[in-house]
């Protein structure tokens, strides 16, 4: 563990935007994650991938905030993809019945292509 | 005559007091000394000194041992003047012939033992009997128990001979009657005239507390000293205990140091029953670990448990009352005393009244103050059960869990602000602890993110003024355990209730789960109340794939 100030980037890939949360995931940084994707679904995106090759610590709030977003897509009727979990992670998402809301990929370029063609 | 006294070479430390008591019949000739107050802690070995003291008069023959106890003695007067006199006449027959058949066999009436008396020529002796019955016949309660009491007394000064008087938990003696309870204060002072004989030196023996209310009868306090018995030091209670194990086939694993042993504080009861626990326990190798668990055991279940049981019994026998004084012993345990009555009756349920008597039985039993680890924990233990209602396997491994985190264990301590990101201190602390432990990096994930759950819904939810998070870190070979407290509000129940997703999409809730991943994490968690303040303990058994080969 090496905990770093959260921080988040992203960028746009086609009509795709890619998150990358970085550090410690919690209520603080869990809302402006929320902010950033909100920031993309404000501009017409629906196709979400959060990259969490570099999150290393999480804590229930910062999960329920993904809630958040989940919930913003589903009324647009968009897809959001999580790439690069760590196996705790996907293993905590799982336990908290979070995971049947979203496409779950090993890496960022299998989400995008799914979201291009609709398959991997 | 007391029966199954211990063999003289596992009889320890006690020389010099057995020699003093031996030579008590010469001091009192002698007009130096002569009766003795045998001071002592429970299971210290009073009656076990007696016994020795016993057995040496018995075979030595100069002088006459009788011993008596009171704790089984039936208190109505008349009950206890017959069968104080007949065990002397047959301690005293049995000292004659040496036959200590005739003192064990209690079923025997004194008529039959007539022509025996007759032979050995003992005519004072049948002149007292018939003495004795005459009272009994004319139902003459006071000279039945003058007649009882002085046989000792009449049998010295016919025969010459020195009687050592030995009377065991003489405290109860206070409680003699004459038909209904407490009708008869004061028949404890009908002993007076008996200690004061030259020929015969008394042993008293009973707890300090229960004593010192009898000896402020004139009458008994006379030529009587102090002696106390204190504990064996401790080579010698770690001889013992091994002793015990011998005996009971038990061996002692090789790097087995005995370290715990200390906390019994060189009781012989108490060593005695925890080598007994091993055995019940089935242990074959005994390991510092396994005293531990028999240690839990004996004081929650065993026969330690069941010894101090009985002793409150005797003290006081309502179970209501009973639970009320557990409550009392347990509030004086946590506040180091007592405080004023009317405080107390608070702790205790009941009302003053009834609250100031449980705790004059407490003051007249002396309980309060043996106060040592072992009645203390037997205490806790009670109160677990009793009060709290809980598993006696959970009983076990809180008091176990006590002495393990202090000695095999490596222990870690840790404050933390309730401030942002603290937790994240707590969350490396763990972490490094978890690579001493060399536990896998995954699992440490967890434990991190069950750790972080406890402290955020501490700083979130307590309200607490002090505004820290009290964290200590227990690690054992096989489990680590975790202890979270902070003052403040208790949980909500509502942070312990689930709600699945769709439910929180539903009801914009984003909160409430903290305490399920923690479930799901960690083997068992327990949340406690003390006072305001809230303790959660998180345990984890360590099995071998999460630790690193
Ligand atoms: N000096 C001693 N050495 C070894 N064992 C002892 C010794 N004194 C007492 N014991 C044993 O300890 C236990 C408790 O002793 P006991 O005489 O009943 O205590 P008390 O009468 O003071 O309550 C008995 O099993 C006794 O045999
Ligand atoms: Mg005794």
């Amino acid at each position: 563990m090496k905990t770093v100030q959260f921080s988040v980037t992203s960028r746009l890939v086609g009509d795709a935007a890619v998150i990358y949360p970085k550090g410690y995931l919690n209520n603080l940084s869990g809302e402006s994650l929320v902010k950033e994707c909100g920031i993309y679904i404000g501009k017409g995106i629906t196709k979400i991938v959060v990259n969490f090759s570099e999150t290393d610590l999480i804590n229930s709030i910062g999960i329920s905030l993904l809630l958040q977003i989940i919930e913003d897509l589903k009324n647009i009727k968009g897809t959001i993809c999580c790439t690069n979990m760590s196996k705790f992670l996907q293993d905590t998402f799982e336990m908290l019945g979070l995971i049947q809301y979203m496409v779950v990929f090993p890496v960022e370029s299998d989400a995008l292509q799914y979201l291009k063609v609709g398959k991997v | 005559m007391p029966s199954n006294a211990i063999s003289a070479e596992n009889f320890l430390n006690r020389e010099a007091e057995l020699s003093y008591l031996k030579s008590l019949p010469e001091l009192k000739g002698k007009a130096l000394g002569g009766n003795v107050f045998l001071e002592g802690a429970r299971g210290m070995g009073k009656t076990e000194l007696l016994k020795q003291l016993h057995r040496a008069l018995f075979w030595e023959d100069n002088v006459v041992p009788f011993y008596y106890s009171f704790k089984t003695a039936n208190q109505k007067g008349s009950y206890f003047a017959k069968d104080y006199f007949t065990r002397f006449v047959r301690q005293y027959i049995s000292f004659v012939t040496k036959d200590s058949s005739i003192a064990d066999n209690v079923a025997v009436p004194l008529q039959r033992l007539m022509p025996v008396i007759s032979s050995l020529g003992l005519c004072w002796l049948i002149d007292c009997i018939d003495n004795f019955q005459a009272h009994v016949s004319k139902n003459d309660f006071y000279w039945q128990l003058v007649a009882a009491i002085s046989a000792p007394v009449v049998a010295a000064q016919k025969s010459g001979k020195p009687v050592v008087v030995m009377l065991d938990d003489f405290d109860a003696a206070e409680h003699l009657y004459e038909s209904s309870l407490d009708d008869a204060h004061g028949l404890i002072s009908l002993f007076g005239e008996s200690m004061q004989n030259r020929l015969c030196p008394h042993v008293i023996t009973g707890s300090a507390g229960a004593l010192g209310a009898i000896f402020t009868d004139h009458s008994l306090l006379g030529m009587t000293e102090q002696m106390r018995l204190g504990p064996l030091p401790e080579d010698l209670a770690a001889a013992l205990f091994k002793t015990h194990l011998a005996t009971l086939k038990i061996t002692c694993a090789p790097d087995v140091r005995l370290t715990f042993l200390t906390i019994l504080r060189g009781n012989p009861l108490y060593i005695r029953n925890l080598a007994k626990a091993a055995s019940k326990m089935q242990k074959k190798e005994l390991t510092e670990k396994d005293l531990v668990e028999c240690y839990g055991f004996e004081v929650s279940e065993g026969e330690t448990a069941f010894y101090w049981s009985s002793v409150f019994r005797r003290y006081v026998q309502s179970p209501t009352k009973r639970k009320a004084m557990v409550k009392l012993i347990m509030h004086a345990i946590e506040n180091e005393g007592m405080e004023d009555r009317g405080r107390l009756s608070i702790v205790s349920g009941l009302c003053e009244t009834e609250t100031g008597a449980i705790l004059d039985a407490m003051e007249a039993s002396g309980i309060i103050r043996d106060k040592n680890a072992v009645f203390q924990d037997f205490i806790r233990a009670l109160y677990m059960r009793e009060i709290e209602s809980r598993k006696p396997s959970d009983v076990r491994e809180k008091i176990e869990s006590k002495y393990l985190s202090e000695s095999e264990a490596s222990c870690f301590e840790l404050v933390i602000p309730m401030s942002s990101n603290a937790e994240l201190v707590v969350a490396k602390a763990v972490e490094q602890i978890g690579i001493n432990m060399n536990l896998e990096s995954e699992f440490l994930n967890y434990l991190q993110l069950a750790l972080i759950e406890i402290c955020i819904n501490a700083m979130e939810h307590s309200g607490s003024y002090e505004k820290k998070v009290f964290l200590k870190f227990i690690a054992r070979p096989n489990r680590l355990e975790i202890i979270i407290e902070n003052s403040g509000r208790p949980f909500s129940l509502d942070s312990l209730t689930e709600h699945s997703v769709e439910e929180k999409l539903r009801m914009g809730m984003k909160r409430g789960w903290g305490f399920k991943l923690v479930y799901a994490i960690m083997d068992s968690v327990k949340v406690e109340r003390i006072n305001d303040r809230t303790r959660v303990i998180l345990t984890k058994e360590i099995k071998n794939k999460e630790v690193h080969p």
